[in-house]
This record gives structure tokens, sequence and C-alpha cells, in this order.
């Protein structure tokens, strides 16, 4: 496959070309993909610097594990389930060297979402998408890694309770319970972004 | 509201509430007050992050970052050196080289020191090991004008083929 074949070339012709060990046709894939994966580590761990390091981990081990591919789900599905895989380790391994969070204490205790007043103004009407997004981007940097990657799992990568419950080896109880918590602190953080204005 | 109610006011929205229990919720959703209320910002909560991840963008350009994970690639991809697997038979030579340097010291110093401390061996005879190999031996007689150069081989010192094989793994 040639350069321009690469670029008019749809991804699963890309993809058995790279299993054939063409690393041209896995960078043409790479071009496609890479904002999107990034994202998706952006989303999870709120570091620039991580995220792109899990990135580019996971763009090594996508060409390693090619073979294995066998397109039951879109290349680019596949490529961003194994960044959330990096992602969750990663958020296991400092999990076990940091203290719990206030909103897992919060959580534990009994939840104060369960109190927290309903929002009823929308917080976000007349804002420029970019405003927008970095006060999303703000709000989402305040919630804890559990709650913050349930509310991804579910709004981005639009998982199933279930699917979450298995990636996130807890309960459906407890993916229902932190993504209620995350909905509801996420509005009340956009609504307290808005009053601050 | 009690919170499995609103557990499941969520489940609603996100289309995981099996068909009766929907069909139910509904009809209580349809009288309006704090259920409705609460719904209508968990849908707005949904809304406001639609979209959201397609604006942000991987901040390294396309050729960095690719170079980056080719070169990881190829890294991880090349052959690790590892030392080739030493054969018994060379296991056993390096065994017996210093084993027969040890019995043949042994055999000499009995020859050469009676219990008395005499020499056994004649006048004008010596026997002497080289240092730097003690795999070599030389015995001199003197007076038959004999010199006997004894070598094990191959001596210790010198490079075993097998030891500087590699192979690919």
């Amino acid at each position: 496959m040639t350069e321009n074949n690469h670029s008019s070339a749809d991804d699963p012709a890309l993809v058995r070309a790279a299993q054939q060990g063409e690393m041209e046709a896995f960078e043409e894939l790479l071009g496609r993909h890479r904002d999107k994966i990034f994202a998706r580590a952006y989303s999870m761990m709120r570091n620039e610097e991580e995220a792109i390091d899990l990135s580019q981990e996971a763009w090594v081990k996508g060409w390693q594990r090619l073979r294995q591919f066998q397109g039951e789900a879109s290349f680019g599905t596949w490529m961003t389930r194994i960044v959330i895989n990096l992602c969750l380790d990663q958020i296991r391994r400092q999990k076990r060297h940091r203290t719990e969070s206030i909103e897992e204490l919060d959580e534990a205790s009994g939840g104060v979402e369960r109190q927290m007043p309903v929002v009823i103004v929308n917080p976000t009407s007349g804002l420029e998408r970019a405003e927008l997004r970095q006060r999303i981007d703000r709000a989402l940097g305040q919630l804890s890694y559990e709650h913050r990657t349930v509310l991804v799992l579910h709004e981005f990568e639009e998982m199933e309770y279930k699917e979450i419950a298995r990636t996130m080896d807890c309960s459906i109880g407890t993916v229902m319970s932190r993504l209620f918590y995350a909905r509801r602190k996420l509005a009340a953080l956009l609504a307290d972004l808005k009053k601050q204005d | 509201m009690d919170w499995e109610a609103q557990l499941k006011l969520q489940a609603y929205l996100d289309g995981e509430l099996p068909e009766a229990e929907r069909r139910r919720l509904e009809a209580t959703l349809a009288q309006g007050g704090q259920s409705s209320l609460l719904l209508a910002e968990l849908r707005q909560t949904r809304e406001v992050l639609a979209g959201f991840e397609k604006g942000i963008q991987m901040p390294e350009s396309r050729e960095f970052f690719w170079s980056k994970i080719e070169r990881e690639i190829r890294r991880q991809e090349s052959p690790a050196r590892v030392p080739a697997p030493v054969s018994w038979a060379a296991r056993l030579r390096r065994l017996l080289v210093p084993a027969s340097t040890v019995a043949l010291l042994a055999i000499a110093g009995f020859l050469t020191i009676r219990n008395d401390g005499s020499s056994l061996l004649p006048g004008g005879t010596e026997m002497e090991t080289a240092l730097t190999d003690t795999g070599a031996f030389t015995y001199r007689d003197y007076s038959a004008g004999t010199t006997l150069v004894w070598l094990s081989y191959p001596a210790e010192n010198e490079p075993d083929d097998d030891e500087d094989a590699v192979t690919l793994q």
C-alpha cells in the first residue's frame, strides 16, 4: 500500500495492512484517532502529561496486540478501550498512594447528593462553546477519580451500567450511585461557576 | 424522594429501566413535582457534556508523537542479547580443569616433600607451575637434560567459544 493509498483507505483496510507489518498504515490510523484517544485519557486523568504518556503507551500496545484485533468493534473503539484500561490501572496505582477524597467520604457517609437542591436554571445557557468547555473542564477536575471515571465511561464511552461495573470491578449499585453523585455534583459546580461571574 | 426513587429516575433517563417500571415512572412524572425537576437537571447535565471531548486535541504534532511511538515500538521489538546456554560438556570441562590442577599440585607436593621434609626428587630436578596459567606444569631434569611441559587444555584463562556466543530471542 502506498502513502496515497493509506490516506484514502478506510480503517479496516489500514488495520489489515498494519497487521501485515506495515507501520505506515498504523501511522495513518494514529493520525485519524490520536485526538480521540488523547481526549479520553485526558478526561480520565485531568493531566496533560499523563494523558500524553498513557496515549503513547496505548498506541504501542495497540501495535503489539493488533493481530488479536478481529474487528468486532471499530478500531477507534478498540483503541479507546486500551487507553481506558491503562488509565484505570494508573488510577488504581495512584489511589494506593493517596487518602480518600472528600467526595468518597461523602459517598460513604450517606451521600450529600441526596440532599442537594435541584439546579433549575441552565448554568451553561448563553455561553460560547470554548467557554462552556472550560467550565466543564474545571468542574470535571473537581470530581474524584471514581466519580469522574464513571461519568466519562457512561457519557463519553456510552457504556451501560453493567459494562462499567465490570470495567471498574464494582457493583452495578455502586456505578449507579457514583454516576448520580457525579451528575448532581457537576450540575452544582456549573451553577456555582455561573454565580461567580 | 427516597434514594431508590432517585436512582430509578436516573436509570429511566439512561434507558436502563425495565419496561414495566418505566411505564410506572412515566405516570409519576406526568404529575410533575420534585421528580420532574430532578429529571430535568440530570438531562441537562447529560446534554452539557455531549460533545465535550470533541474539542480536546493532542497538544503534540502528529509527526512528533508518531516518532516517539515508532521509536518505542522498535525498541521493544529489538532482540535482547542473552548468553547462550552452556553445554554440559563445557560445564564438565570447567569443573575438571581446576580439579585436575589441584590434583596435580597435590601429587607434585607429595613427590617433592617427604615426611621428614627432604625432597623425593633426585638432585637436579624441579617442577614448577606458571601462576598465570594454572593448567601448565613444567618438569625439568637437569641430570637427564630433559624438560617436560604438561598442558591442561583448554587453559582456564583462554576464551571459551561457547561463552562468546549469543542467540536471538
